[in-house]
């Protein structure tokens, strides 16, 4: 009996002793590699997986997310939200980690199961570095929310990055309209999330071969950006759809430089300077060179920011809107009173009584100003002595580049960064959507001019231009309708008591700030109907 | 504190029902200095966990643990006629920890869903005095030790993976913890007595989920108490 109790003891030891050497799950394989488009984990983590059911529930339980569902329609799929890690480069081909997401459509019906076409987005102008969109948990995630709802919840895979200098990335900074290195973070994410698709914790996904590219705003540019990119690599893009995106940066750059300051320059202009300060090299030698000496300090390193950007104005870290002084410089060029006289002229207050704009552009002057006049002279007078073909006094047909690069290293960047720089053109079908009266990015300034340049490169019908301010006319007319129905309520609203009984006057001003980002649905859904067709 | 604080008050009740019991003769095996016990570990799990922290995790995320039954083992050492040395440990059972919250994390299932499974070595040694003479055959105890807890084979299940969004590496500190037991031994033979025993030990451990490296983690309390049921062998 004894040795019964012994030989049971030294069981129980060895079922220890076995069951010691065993290992614990394993969590996603860590890939060592740090090479472009290497995927970190795989598979990666899974933020949140919501059935269509929950997906339109959630969104319903909001004023926003209700007003959103009226653009996208009900989901037809569930959407898994995954969150990708993967390797790329910064804008001095620095080796950065950077993180985005991964929506994959889920659900029975044909719509949302098999081989899936993918979407490949690139977002608007983010300031708050945490961001992240893939977190649909995350309420201020709006742009995720509307991918999510436009395209994953009918059938299409999402892949769209964080940016360099976001979330995980510690590169410092961001490669803000940096074309080289925005598009190739975006095929580095596109790879990365093929390694994923195999692998997804419900069911492996596959794509199906096409590939849509959109964005909006700087996402825009930077879908634009990509799809030249993938041409030069060789990929076809299914179809593309850019949509108020500044494609056309030196004319941009010209115009606001020349009065047209547009909503929200005192954000873009810093992170346009670190970027092309990076890239270059040669923007600055300090910051004082560009900035005011109030700001100059520490704004190299200002944007993006944890900091909330109403804090950042609160704390006078960054003027709200006065991106110039009020006070006009005198432009004095040797020799030539004629072009001095022309030019101070062109550098004075905005006064044209019948640009509905013009008191927009007046909030962009100011005494607290960001950017010193010795630094927006010395652009002015690269501009005048090269002018962009596709502002006046040029307004050349095609609306070419300058006929030699710039000498001003601020403009020679918006040159190189320029859409129309390389002389290419899209080999896919491809629609340009936005606003007329987008206060943030010009469409004729960006959208008009690209349509300009690329007509006589690309074949009848390969470039469709929607104005969603336009007549309603076309496949993408009741979109153009019910945008401007939307902006006709909204204006209602803030005349009456709920929006505050602003005047016209203020109302139609309310209504001009938040253009912008009115018009990101009903271009989605644009671009999305345009895609259905292939 | 209170569950060791009742000690006294029922090692009172076991001595009172011991007395009631009466004695049985004296036996010259009583003086055997070693003794080897089987018999069967009624766990229940008295837990309280935080709510789990982490990226992406929504409020009010929380586990519970089912109660079960195992293989109880122990060597005891008699020190003295009133003093014995208890090496008591379970055979290491698999525990099952349940989602508790939110009945859906999205629309994955949560409330109720079997998340991990684990096992755990549990030894604890016990010191115990013994009440009565060496010849009743009845005799109340009561012992005061420490328990040391290491859990491993560590597996996230399915419906885990799913509600933390992928596979998932647990990971559980060990634990030191006080532990005490009132019991009572009836011999029914020269060699051979039964026992019946409750226990109490306290066991804190940090409760990390590795997910696709993000972490989530939850500070869980356990107070498990064990009813056993036993037989043991004197030589």
């Amino acid at each position: 009996m004894i040795k019964s109790i012994l030989y049971v003891g030294v069981l129980l030891a060895a079922v220890w002793l076995a069951a010691c050497s065993g290992s614990s799950t394993q969590t996603s394989a860590v890939n060592p590699a740090t090479t472009r488009g290497a995927l970190v984990e795989n598979p990666p983590l899974r933020i949140a997986s919501l059935d269509a059911a929950t997906l339109q529930a959630d969104l319903a339980g909001t004023a926003s997310g209700a007003q959103l569902l009226q653009a996208t329609g009900n989901p037809a799929c569930g959407v898994d939200f995954y969150y990708l890690k993967f390797w790329t480069v910064g804008g001095a081909n620095e080796s950065t980690e950077s993180s985005g997401a991964l929506m994959v459509p889920t659900g029975s019906a044909a719509a949302c199961s098999g081989p899936r076409p993918i979407v490949l987005y690139a977002h608007g102008t983010q300031t708050n570095q945490a961001a992240n969109i893939a977190d649909i948990t995350n309420p201020g995630n709006s742009e995720g929310a509307l991918i999510a709802a436009m395209f994953a919840a009918q059938g299409y895979i999402v892949v769209a990055p964080n940016y360099a200098g976001y979330d995980i990335s510690t590169l410092g900074y961001h490669p803000y309209l940096n074309a080289t290195q925005q598009s190739e973070e975006m095929i580095d994410i596109l790879a990365a999330a093929k390694s994923a698709l195999p692998n997804t914790l419900a069911t492996a996904s596959s794509d199906n071969g096409k590939l849509f590219v959109t964005g909006y705003s700087q996402g825009g540019y930077v879908a634009m950006a990509t799809q030249r990119a993938l041409i030069a690599a060789g990929t076809t893009v299914t179809a593309a759809a850019p949509m108020s995106g500044p494609y056309a940066l030196e004319a941009f750059g010209d115009a606001i430089f020349f009065g047209s300051v547009d909503l929200g320059s005192t954000v873009f202009a810093p992170l346009v300077a670190t970027s092309y300060q990076h890239e270059y090299a040669n923007i600055y030698t300090a910051t004082t060179d560009i900035f005011a000496p109030t700001f100059a300090s520490g704004i190299d390193t200002l944007l993006p920011s944890t900091t909330p950007i109403g804090t950042i104005f609160a704390d006078g870290l960054l003027p709200e809107t006065a991106l110039f002084d009020n006070t006009t410089p005198i432009v004095t060029v040797p020799n030539n009173p004629q072009l001095s006289a022309q030019l101070t002229a062109a550098l004075a207050l905005p006064s044209d009584p019948n640009n509905p704009l013009t008191p927009l552009f007046d909030v962009g002057f100011g005494p607290n100003f960001l950017i010193n006049n010795d630094y927006r002279v010395s652009y002015a007078l690269d501009a005048a002595a090269d002018p962009d073909g596709a502002l006046p006094p040029s307004a050349l047909p095609g609306a070419p580049l300058a006929a030699v690069p710039p000498t001003q290293t601020l403009r020679l960047a918006f040159y190189k960064n320029d859409m129309r720089n390389g002389n290419w053109a899209p080999n896919s079908p491809t629609l340009l959507c936005g606003g007329d009266q987008d206060p943030t990015v010009y469409f004729s300034v960006n959208t008009g001019t690209m349509a300009a340049f690329w007509s006589a490169l690309v074949t009848a019908g390969e470039v469709s231009i929607l104005d969603l301010n336009g007549t309603p006319a076309g496949p993408f007319a009741a979109i153009q309708a019910g945008f401007q129905q939307s902006e006709q309520a909204q204006l209602a609203y803030y005349e009456s008591p709920a929006g505050g009984s602003n005047s016209l006057q203020g109302a139609e001003l309310l209504l001009v700030e938040g253009y912008h980002v009115a018009v990101a649905p009903f271009c989605s859904l644009a671009a999305r109907a345009f895609f259905s067709q292939f | 504190m209170n569950k060791f604080n009742r000690l006294p008050g029922n090692a009172a009740m076991f001595a009172t029902l011991a007395l009631l019991a009466g004695t049985a003769p004296a036996h010259a095996d009583d003086l055997y200095s070693n003794s080897v016990r089987l018999g069967a570990y009624f766990v229940f799990y008295h837990v309280k966990a935080d709510d789990i922290t982490g990226p992406y995790v929504p409020p009010g995320v929380n586990i519970k643990v089912k109660d079960l039954q195992t293989l109880y083992a122990a060597y005891v050492r008699r020190l003295s006629s009133r003093f014995d040395l208890e090496f008591a440990f379970g055979l290491p059972p698999v525990t099952k920890t349940y989602g508790r919250g939110p009945a859906t994390l999205g629309s994955v299932p949560y409330n109720g869903v079997e998340i991990s499974t684990a096992r755990w070595f549990a030894p604890t040694v016990l010191f115990n005095y013994k009440f009565l003479s060496e010849n009743s055959a009845f005799r109340p105890y009561i012992g005061v030790g420490f328990n040391y807890t290491n859990f491993y084979d560590r597996n996230s299940t399915a419906g885990g993976d799913a509600a933390s969004g992928g596979p998932t590496k647990l990971s559980l500190t060990p634990s030191w913890g006080p532990a005490a037991t009132v019991g009572l031994s009836y011999r029914i033979a020269a060699h051979w007595s039964v026992y019946a025993s409750y226990s109490l030990s306290r066991v804190k451990t940090k409760l990390s989920a590795d997910t696709a490296g993000v972490i989530r983690t939850t500070r869980i309390s356990f107070g498990p108490q064990a009813l056993v049921v036993s037989a043991g062998y004197s030589f």
